[in-house]
């Protein structure tokens, strides 16, 4: 039913991005195709999709519905014209950090195709090794990143050893002041990766960089490390370019570091360019045209330019979903993309710095 | 400042230049240099190193503590000579000249004093070495508690890096998270301890963010922490820090005194440093109507003249102009019920080439548990207030000095016995004057060095 340039391939570069996005606006909004969600939606845009949407600049016009995502029921997000032959893998959540969690159906094909796309460096890697197993120290459950990392396990020919981790809780403990026992609960948690990494033969790593700044405090988890692992992937929050480079250069020397840039409300990310770094930070070019990235100044939304930092916003737009300009918190630096992508890569991603700011208090230090 | 000051990290292997960086301005908002700020990762494997790193003897120690402080007053490092470097820390923190000089002066003779004061905390009973002979028979013995001391430094004036060196000294390896206002002090201080003969893994500076700062403390196995009351707060419950808080520093002048005969002392004590240190006088009890002493001292401070701190004659600190209102109105706020003798209207003095000069402020309170007595603030700024006999000590409590002015030997037997009172001077005193071997928080080798049982 859906015209084929609407079908995932692995290398898009060649898609007209506005043919493409006119097909999608008539698969999103027709009865027969769209999901209920935007088909009721629909009336209170103040423009029609069908007619008025003729290419990627018009996307703009879609305001950020992403709230509406937090109590929408999961079938309402469904489009109907995928049928129901389309296997779903999971039902993932955002982190929650902003709000109740917001929902979203991950289809199979359209995580198996990202993951290809993704899995590139993971392939060629794999291929020089041999079958790798994998462990995967990251947030599962409602998290997306803990399937990701199954299908991964899956591609590098291994098995996949896990440990239970709950982001959730961690923010209740740092929120409420409870540092220690947020701090007990990440050791925790390292204890029993420790326990793994000195028991099998561990080949690829995944986990955020916050755990693997802290495995990186066990000397004898380091060298385990850097015996036995080939890669190492990390994602679920940033990473700075000075702990990027160290981490590179003494701690774990020669194990390529893997970084994903994603979210939940893209059900994807971006890919970091091989041996191109911007500022010390890796460049990730998105997915595009399924996913794609703007980076505008938080004050007037205005897209900055090459090289400017701002504020992302991020869209999706498959015929499994349809997320556009969602306004992440993140800020990084506007990169130009490669030909024929869409929007903009990004670097040095991480959240607003703050620094300065004396209040007076009493004292004179 | 035509070029660029960089204060990069020196770490276990050397100097580090980070790719996350802060500006560093003048008090009139010109950018005067960067500062590199390390991760949390880094921290940690600073300190995991300086943990391994071999510890020189005491002999060695002390020599390169003494070679240290010449380099550090005289020499050139980092292409910055002893005149550029202390009209930088002037600049940068609004300090004036002469007190960087003086404090710049006083920081080496500290280092050079360490030869005979850092075993003044020992106790009698212990001997400094295990292979003592009276070990033979059974012996205390002085030894650390740990290997990393971290300190958290403040900017005050360089006189801050007086105290920690005590630790090397000691046989600690040090590492020094400077002022991101002032970090050349540190900076300096560092390379001197280095270029002397400190290998790069005993002595750090770690500049870094306010988060990141305490992955510092949390890593080393003691420290110390300059800072407001919050800094105390927030610390006293840990008994690996020793929090360097608010001074709130008092004199104390009874009737068998002639304060007539004390105003320019009581006036130094209180504009000492430009007010910047916790040593300054905060307020002044009299026995009897305080008008006339606070009159007198509004007099005599008024007199101190407006000038850039980078001016030879400059006494008042000099900030940037947007904290000098902050801190004026916060001092408006504070003093609300109080009588103004000076600064009442407005503390604030622009400077012609940016900044504003903190004028002195001296305020009357009606009694002496007036809250106001207890409010330290960075500048010239003394609380007059009344005292009775029948007051007692209380008013005087949480002080680290009370300067007595006084005959009354009872009163003093009952300022040294409260515990909340770290120092007591007596007479002509100020509460400002430090001298190498005379702690004013203790000694550090009580809060680093324990003893231990020999017998062999």
């Amino acid at each position: 039913m859906s015209s084929p340039i609407l079908d995932i391939t692995t290398d898009p570069s060649r898609i007209d991005p506005d043919e493409y996005v006119r097909e999608l606006m008539q698969w999103h909004f027709r009865p027969e195709t769209g999901c209920s969600f935007w088909l009721r939606r629909a009336a209170r845009l103040g423009f029609d999709p069908l007619t008025d949407v003729n290419g990627v600049a018009d996307l703009a016009k879609f305001p950020n519905f992403i709230d509406e995502f937090r109590d929408t029921a999961i079938e309402d997000l469904i489009p109907r014209g995928l049928g129901q032959s389309q296997q779903i893998a999971g039902i993932y959540e955002s982190s929650g950090t902003t709000g109740p969690p917001k929902r979203f159906v991950m289809f199979e094909e359209w995580l198996e195709g990202f993951l290809s796309w993704w899995g590139d460096r993971l392939d060629e890697i794999v291929a020089e090794t041999g079958p790798l197993n994998s462990l995967a120290i990251v947030p599962s459950g409602p998290h997306m990143f803990g399937e990701v990392t199954t299908r991964w396990a899956r591609r590098c020919g291994g098995v996949k050893f896990t440990v239970d981790l709950d982001p959730r809780w961690v923010k209740v403990l740092i929120s409420q002041g409870r540092t220690g026992d947020a701090d007990a609960y990440a050791e925790h948690i390292v204890d029993q990766a420790a326990h793994i990494l000195r028991t099998q033969d561990v080949g690829v790593l995944a986990t955020t960089p916050a755990l693997l700044e802290r495995l990186a405090r066990h000397a004898d988890l380091v060298d385990l490390i850097n015996k036995s692992v080939r890669a190492i992937i990390w994602s679920g929050a940033q990473m700075d370019a000075d702990t990027r480079e160290l981490l590179r250069s003494q701690v774990f020397p020669g194990i390529p570091l893997l970084g994903i840039y994603g979210s939940t409300t893209i059900l994807g990310g971006a890919k970091e360019r091989h041996d191109e770094e911007f500022d010390g930070n890796p460049v990730s070019d998105p997915f595009s045209p399924y996913i794609f990235f703007r980076v505008v100044d938080p004050e007037t939304g205005e897209e900055v330019g090459f090289g400017q930092r701002g504020q992302v916003v991020m869209s999706h737009l498959t015929k499994y979903a349809l997320l556009p300009n969602n306004l992440e918190r993140d800020m990084a630096t506007r990169i130009k993309p490669p030909e024929g992508v869409i929007g903009s890569s990004v670097a040095g991603v991480g959240p607003v710095s703050t620094f300065g700011g004396t209040p007076v208090i009493e004292g004179v230090y | 400042m035509a070029e660029l000051v960089h204060v990069d990290a020196l770490g276990a292997d050397g100097i580090y230049r980070t790719r996350r960086r802060m500006d560093l301005t003048s008090v009139s908002g010109e950018k005067i240099g960067e500062i590199g700020l390390v991760s949390p990762l880094y921290v940690r494997r600073t300190v995991a190193a300086m943990r391994e790193a071999p510890v020189p003897s005491a002999t060695d120690r002390i020599a390169m503590l003494d070679k240290a402080a010449d380099i550090y007053l005289t020499g050139t490092i980092a292409d910055m000579n002893a005149d550029q470097y202390a009209h930088l820390v002037s600049v940068a923190s609004g300090v004036p000249l002469s007190v960087v000089r003086g404090s710049i002066a006083g920081v080496a003779d500290a280092l050079r004093a360490l030869r005979h004061t850092a075993g003044l905390a020992m106790p009698m009973g212990a001997a400094a070495c295990w292979d003592d002979p009276r070990t033979e028979s059974g012996s205390a013995v002085w030894t650390r508690k740990g290997d990393v001391f971290a300190v958290h430094a403040s900017g005050n004036t360089p006189g801050v890096h007086g105290l920690w060196p005590e630790a090397l000294a000691l046989g600690y390896k040090v590492a020094v998270r400077p002022s991101n206002r002032e970090p050349f002090t540190a900076f300096r201080l560092i390379s001197a301890l280095r270029e002397a003969g400190f290998s790069d893994d005993s002595v750090a500076l770690l500049p870094t963010d306010y988060e990141t700062a305490d992955v510092i403390i949390a890593e080393a196995d003691y420290a110390m922490v300059y800072g407001g009351q919050d800094v105390v707060d927030k610390y006293a419950g840990n008994p690996r820090v020793l929090p360097q808080g608010p001074g709130r520093s008092k004199i104390l002048v009874t009737k068998d005194v002639d304060w007539r005969d004390k105003v320019s002392l009581i006036a130094d004590a209180v504009s000492y440093l430009g007010g910047t240190a916790c040593v300054c006088t905060t307020s002044v009890l009299i026995e009897g109507d305080p008008a006339p002493l606070a009159e007198a001292l509004a007099d005599r401070l008024s007199q101190i003249p407006s000038l850039a701190a980078e001016d030879p004659a400059a006494v008042l600190t000099v900030q940037p102009c947007e904290q000098a209102e902050k801190i004026d109105q916060y001092l408006h706020t504070v003093a609300e019920g109080t009588r103004p003798w000076l600064g009442g209207d407005s503390i604030v003095d622009e400077l012609p080439a940016g900044g504003a000069v903190l004028r002195p402020a001296v305020h009357e309170v009606r009694s002496p548990d007036a809250s106001q007595l207890n409010v330290e603030l960075p500048f010239p700024c003394v609380w007059v207030g009344p005292w009775a006999p029948e007051d007692g000590i209380a008013p005087l409590k949480r002080s680290l000095v009370v300067t007595a002015m006084t005959e009354d030997r009872q009163l003093i037997e009952d300022l040294l016995r409260e515990p909340s009172i770290t120092n007591v001077y007596l007479g002509d005193t100020p509460t400002t004057l430090m001298l190498p071997g005379v702690p004013h928080d203790g000694y550090l080798g009580e809060f680093l060095m324990r003893t231990k049982a020999v017998i062999r």
